[in-house]
């Protein structure tokens, strides 16, 4: 909401609502940064992966500070080790684990100058989701997960989800420039029309069957997709992932969603200090975001496409694309000499900013009353109006069909 | 008016030529056979000098029959009236006044000048009020009229008596409470009672009586006392209520009286407030005062020096009010037109009060007029009013009725779309009724219900409501003991309700009922000494969350937390004692008891362990009526008064307390979702202790009163919460909650005007309050075991509250208030974590919001001010908030579409105009 003031006019009388406003606090700078371990040990054929990184100030630029070269293990009640390779910077990664469901494991982190180790925690594996549905409603779709653990293994439960859609750019483009000339596009290697686009969830999604007679969770809503949205357009889906938690993991995934997704209304509660289960062997005192849990994950993937959905257009992400015709010879009235108008609009190696240059769309042809068709020259329009690839992928996902 | 003016100028007159009487008599001789009163004043004219005044109708029967010689001419006429119902009077220049019933009195009224003719006492010139002999007490509404108390006799004995009685509006029988009654000559004061009574030790012999009372008009009593007695005051009311501002009933109280940090406002005081909306708020004005603060505009929870807003005990008219406010916190649940004063005492707090411990907030409704129906009705912008009085039995039983309600949903429905689906109303409703049996004994029946139902754009509905009824019965054993002895019934609940998910449609309820007994005894021992003594009883039964499924679909497994008794007693015993003229004390001391009550049952606990599932050993389940635990705690109650002259003194006070009940809020106002918790073995009562220092000085004939008072405060076993606590539906609360240890100290400063043109006051507080867990065996350490600052602890604050009268029916109010933000949790540093851009907090409340300013401004516009309407009625025109300062109420962090942005939420961000009518029958 913005602070422009909503007048209500009643004989004499204005009345302006409460309003919500940007605020930036006097410049903080924390007395440190502070450890942050992301990750699930994994029992089953996933692998495992841990992401570390370290807290940065509220005004610095970059948000994701990745911690290299920690050393980290899983280990067992036994002592049975799990090492863990560094597979990117901050990422610690080991293939699948075969877990023994009647132990506890717990990771350990050797750091440049510190070494963290977190509880031991028992392995709780996931039942599987049962139900990712979707309700069609006037602005867009509800996509809502369910599920249910005949076993009772837990009454607590987080999910995540990764979108991938099909997505068009602007205009289908059939030529593409090397550097020096245009050339026809070759497909399906150089397809920057049809694209995949993905995203993943940003949001922390729990239920508990805990007040629940049986452990049974339906409908727990996910994400909604907006019927503007170009997720919708042509073909959508969507991967849940559930983990189950033990009550006290879910707390904590509970105080990181009041603490930063829940806050703000009048009556909301205050942020209150995150206790993970992760700590300092040197000063146990010390703040370590994070929470490490074991057992499987399960997943389940559905795809929607727009013959399911009410006939909904998408709104255009770049609205103002408009096609140009370039000329190879151009002579503009009065002058003597042509020029190549694709050497200044197309050549990327021709140009002195290149990434100023345009992507040429289709031929201009003319047909003259003898002889072969003679191209004179390309449309073209700005690289986001043409090129998919800019905002996804155009290679297939193994998994779509 | 103009009678009393008239009667002064004649009495004026007497005075002078009263002088030159007496000196020589002269002697007369007459015969009178069947005169008419014609032929007996015109002989006697033409034998003496005197003159002759009396009304021929009154005369028509009378013959005189009489023979006399040589006497005096007031011989005469003693014979000629004696043993009927005539009297006459000669002053001194040789009138005679001849009356039939009653008898001129020709000197001036003692004390009417600065000479006090004591002497006059038993002189012929004593009013004769003979025709009120059949009554027991005389009802004194004359100034200049010399009132006998007790039995007359010849001579003034030696020594003490008691006067006693009650002040009372002569207008409407209302009993006027808190008004003075300052005896000049002895330097001594009292005030009435709630109920309008007083009682007062004086030396015997002629006293001058100075009343004055709230909204009344200043007046005095001549009072000869022979022996202990009664009398009853009537006051007249101040017509005129443009004319100033009073804060305070007694102007002298705030150096004479022995209590610190004792605030009383009439609601004339409080109606000059311009407040949001326009709507008289009997609570907003309390945070004008000094060491009063809120945590934000939108919630009527305030604090007191310190305090939590659970630890404000308030009371309407002696009923306990749990959730003392509207609609979120707009508006308190307190009707403006049938409030008659609020009280606040924030340091000496009298031993009848117990059981909070930060402050005890008396709102008093007024008594229904006694002598006719009268009404009054304000529109208002969101919410109307009515209120309907009289009497049932003449002068003996009335009435009082008064109810309001809002149709504010007209307001949401214009909002834009996001707060399409709220919804929002509330009412309240009084009815008091008074009835005075005779003039020992009387009954007051006081009922009360509030009720909130809104829904903030969700499908959640939430509802709450208050409910109280009591019945009290004043007797008046003798002149010197007194005892009020009550009886009622108070009852919270609410209930939040949702059918949004038909699988997860659930109804959550809350209730806290108490049966309340009282007996208040006052015992006025002589003049130095008045003791108090008395015994309170509170019975409580909360249900502290049911959760039930809502429609059939539902799969909510039903869950009822245990509801819980306890039974809190006190007896106490105060004594204000007079030591000198100077020098008074008050002390006293207050006995709690307090049982928690089965059926229960009670985990039980490893010692020196955190209470955390864990360390659960077993519990133990105890049956109905058991005593399961029992708290006994003693609690101080010192105050001290020395003057030092007759306009400064410096009074000191000690006093501790305790609390049995807890207020579990996580949030940082009072919400409807909040729980109240009683103290079981697992969690111990909170107590705490304030030594607090005073200097009053009063200037320019009272008018100006100004104080500046300290204190220190300690707290003990204060709760605040682990982190992510949940408080609703917890059976196990206390595996949630940690005791903190807290502190508090302070310096207040007031300057208040409280007469003129310009008038209002001025304050600035300066105030801290920290808490501190450093106990590693109760649980998680809160900044490291370090003392941090309190979410109410706000540094600074000022106030300005004034008002000015261009005429009797133009006046304008103006208040500012300043205050440091209050502290916040800032995030201080940013991470990526599941998938978002995520803020980690500093620690707890390590940094504040940005400060608090407003001003508003407000045009009351009285109508003509003739008595004698049928309507009388006005209008407040003003803006809230003038300057459109967008204070923060709170800040917060939060993450949209991956990244985090910091955000300011305003609730009155613009100048808020508003409009109000009032009108009275």
């Amino acid at each position: 909401m913005s602070c422009r003031h909503r007048y209500l006019y009643f004989i004499l009388m204005v009345v302006s609502v409460s309003c919500k406003k940007l605020y930036n606090p006097p410049a903080i700078s924390a007395p440190g940064s502070y450890l942050v371990v992301e990750g699930v040990i994994n029992n089953g054929p996933d692998s495992t992966i841990f992401k570390l990184s370290h807290t940065v100030n509220l005004a610095s630029k970059i948000t994701l500070n990745p911690l290299t070269g920690a050393v980290l293990t899983i280990e067992s009640d036994q002592n049975a080790l799990y090492p863990l390779t560094e597979t990117r910077k901050g990422n610690y990664g080991i293939g699948s684990l075969q877990l023994d469901n009647t132990r506890k494991y717990r990771l350990r982190i050797k750091t440049a100058d510190d070494e963290y180790l977190s509880d031991f925690v028992p392995v709780i594996n996931a039942p599987l989701v049962d139900t990712v549905n979707f309700n069609v409603e006037s602005k867009g779709i509800q996509i809502n997960v369910g599920t249910h653990d005949a076993v009772n293994n837990t009454k607590y439960y987080r999910w995540d989800y990764q979108e991938t859609w099909v997505f068009h750019s602007y205009y289908q483009s059939g030529y593409v420039s090397n550097g020096d000339t245009v050339v026809e596009r070759l497909f399906p290697a150089n397809e920057v029309y049809n694209c995949w686009g993905n995203d993943t969830s940003s949001t922390i999604i729990l239920g508990s069957s805990a007040k629940l007679s049986q452990n049974i969770i339906t409908n727990n809503p996910l994400t909604f997709v907006s019927s503007t949205s170009e997720k919708l357009g042509t073909k959508y889906s969507i991967i849940v992932r559930e983990y189950a938690l033990t009550a006290d993991a879910y707390k904590f995934w509970q105080i990181l969603k009041t603490n930063t997704e829940q806050l703000g209304s009048i009556f909301d509660a205050q942020p209150s200090q995150i206790n993970g289960n992760i700590h300092s062997t040197k000063n146990p005192s010390d703040a370590v975001i994070g929470y490490v849990s074991a057992g499987t994950v399960t997943s389940k993937r559905i795809f929607i496409t727009d013959q399911q959905l009410p006939g909904w257009v998408p709104a255009q992400p770049y609205p103002n694309c408009s096609l140009d015709s370039i000329y190879l010879q151009y002579k503009p009235a009065g002058a003597t000499v042509a020029v190549n108008q694709e050497n200044v609009y197309f050549n990327y190696h021709h140009l002195a900013n290149p990434q100023d240059a345009l992507i040429p769309v289709a031929a201009i042809i003319v047909i003259p009353p003898i002889g072969p068709e003679l191209i004179i020259g390309h449309t073209g329009a700005q690289p986001e109006c043409v090129d998919c690839t800019l905002r996804g992928t155009n290679k297939q996902p193994v998994f779509w069909k | 008016m103009r009678k009393t003016y008239l009667i002064t100028v004649c009495v004026l007159f007497f005075l002078q030529i009263a002088l030159a009487q007496q000196k020589n008599p002269k002697l007369i001789s007459c015969n009178f056979q069947q005169a008419t009163i014609a032929q007996f004043a015109a002989d006697l004219e033409s034998k003496s000098s005197a003159r002759f005044y009396y009304d021929p109708a009154q005369f028509d029967s009378l013959r005189v029959t009489l023979q006399i010689t040589e006497q005096p001419l007031e011989s005469i006429l003693y014979a000629a009236f004696k043993n009927t119902n005539y009297h006459f009077a000669i002053t001194s220049s040789q009138q005679v006044f001849i009356t039939k019933g009653r008898q001129i009195k020709t000197d001036l009224a003692p004390g009417f000048t600065s000479i006090a003719p004591v002497n006059n006492a038993q002189s012929s010139a004593v009013a004769d009020y003979s025709d009120d002999k059949d009554k027991n007490v005389p009802d004194a509404t004359t100034e200049n009229k010399l009132y006998e108390i007790g039995t007359r006799t010849n001579t003034i004995k030696a020594g003490n008596a008691t006067l006693s009685g009650y002040v009372r509006d002569i207008k409407s029988g209302e009993a006027v409470v808190g008004a003075s009654i300052y005896v000049a000559n002895t330097k001594t004061g009292v005030a009435t009672d709630q109920f309008g009574y007083f009682t007062i030790t004086l030396p015997r012999g002629r006293h001058i009586l100075i009343v004055r009372g709230l909204g009344m008009r200043d007046t005095r009593r001549q009072t000869i006392l022979y022996n202990d007695g009664k009398l009853i005051i009537e006051m007249q009311e101040q017509v005129n209520s443009l004319k100033e501002v009073k804060i305070s009933a007694d102007k002298v109280a705030n150096v004479r009286s022995v209590e610190l940090g004792v605030t009383r406002l009439d609601i004339k005081n409080i109606k000059q407030i311009p407040t949001a909306f326009g709507e008289t708020d009997v609570l907003k004005v309390i945070l004008t005062l000094p060491g009063v603060t809120s945590v934000g505009e939108a919630t009527t929870g305030f604090n007191v020096r310190g305090g939590s807003a659970d630890e404000n005990l308030i009371l309407l008219n002696g009923a306990t009010i749990y959730n003392p406010a509207h609609f979120f916190g707009f508006f308190a649940a307190f009707n403006p037109d049938i409030v008659k004063d609020i009280e606040l005492y924030k340091s000496s707090i009298p031993e009848k009060f117990g059981g909070r411990l930060s402050s005890v907030l008396e709102v008093t409704n007024r008594e229904g007029n006694k002598k006719i129906f009268t009404g009054s009705a304000g529109i208002g912008l969101l919410t109307s009013r009515l209120n309907v009085e009289g009497p049932i039995v003449k002068d003996k039983t009335s009435f009082i009725f008064g109810a309001r309600t809002t149709y504010s949903n007209w307001l949401l429905n214009l909002l834009p779309d996001a707060y399409k689906h709220s919804s929002a109303s509330f009412y309240d409703v009084n009815l008091d009724i008074s009835h005075q049996i005779n003039d020992k004994n009387n009954i007051y029946l006081s009922s009360y219900i509030s009720n909130d139902k809104f829904k903030l754009n969700s499908d959640t509905t939430y509802s709450y409501s208050n409910k109280s009824v009591s019945l009290k019965w004043k007797h008046n054993y003798s002149t010197k003991l007194f005892s009020l002895i009550s009886a009622g019934f108070d009852k919270y609940q609410y209930d939040i309700n949702s059918k949004a998910n038909p699988v997860n449609g659930y109804d959550l309820a809350f209730n806290i009922n108490q049966s309340n007994f009282k007996a208040d005894y006052t015992y006025y021992l002589n003049n130095k000494h008045t003791i108090d003594f008395g015994l309170n009883s509170i019975l409580y039964h909360i249900n502290p969350g049911t959760f039930e499924p809502l429609g059939a679909q539902s799969l909510v497994l039903p869950q009822v937390v245990a509801p819980e008794q306890a039974l809190e007693s006190a007896l106490y015993l105060g004594d204000k004692y007079d030591v000198s003229t100077n020098f008074s004390i008050s002390a006293g001391v207050r006995f709690n008891i307090y049982n928690y009550l089965g059926p229960q049952t009670v985990d039980n606990y490893a010692p020196n362990l955190p209470k955390e599932p864990d360390n659960v050993l077993d519990s133990t389940a105890y049956g109905q009526g058991h005593f399961i635990k029992t708290y006994i705690s003693p609690d101080i109650r010192l105050s001290a008064r020395y003057l030092l002259n007759d306009n400064l003194s410096v009074k000191a006070g000690y006093n501790t307390l305790h609390q049995y009940i807890h207020l579990l809020s996580n949030s940082t106002s009072i919400s409807p979702t909040d729980v109240y918790k009683l103290s079981d073995p697992n969690i111990k009562p909170e107590s705490g202790d304030q030594i607090s220092l005073g200097l009053f000085q009063n200037a320019k004939q009272n008018t100006i009163e100004m104080s500046v008072e300290v204190y220190y405060k300690r707290l003990r076993n204060y709760l605040d919460y682990k982190s992510g606590a949940v408080l609703l539906l917890n059976q196990h609360i206390e595996q949630d909650v940690i005791n903190t240890k807290g502190k508090a100290y302070g310096a207040e400063f007031l300057i208040k005007k409280t007469a003129g043109k310009l008038n209002g006051w001025i304050s600035y507080t300066y105030s801290r309050t920290f808490l501190k867990q450093d106990d590693r065996n109760a649980g998680e350490l809160i900044n490291e075991g370090n003392w941090y600052p309190a979410n109410y602890d706000k540094p600074s604050s000022f106030n300005f509250t004034g008002n000015y009268r261009f005429t009797h029916r133009y006046s304008i109010s103006l208040d500012l208030s300043y205050s440091t933000g209050r502290p916040i949790t800032l995030p201080i540093a940013k991470y990526e974590y599941a998938g978002s851009e995520r803020v980690f907090y500093s620690d707890r409340n390590a940094y504040r919001i940005p400060d608090y300013f407003r001003s508003d401004f407000s045009i009351n516009i009285e109508g003509n001010h003739r008595v004698h309407q049928k309507t009388h009625n006005s209008w407040t025109v003003g803006v809230y908030n003038l300057t459109g300062r967008q204070n923060a109420y709170s800040t917060f962090f939060t993450e949209q579409s991956g990244v985090i942005s910091g955000y300011k939420l305003s609730i009155f961000a613009s100048p808020i105009p508003f409009i109000n009518y009032n009108i009275r029958f």
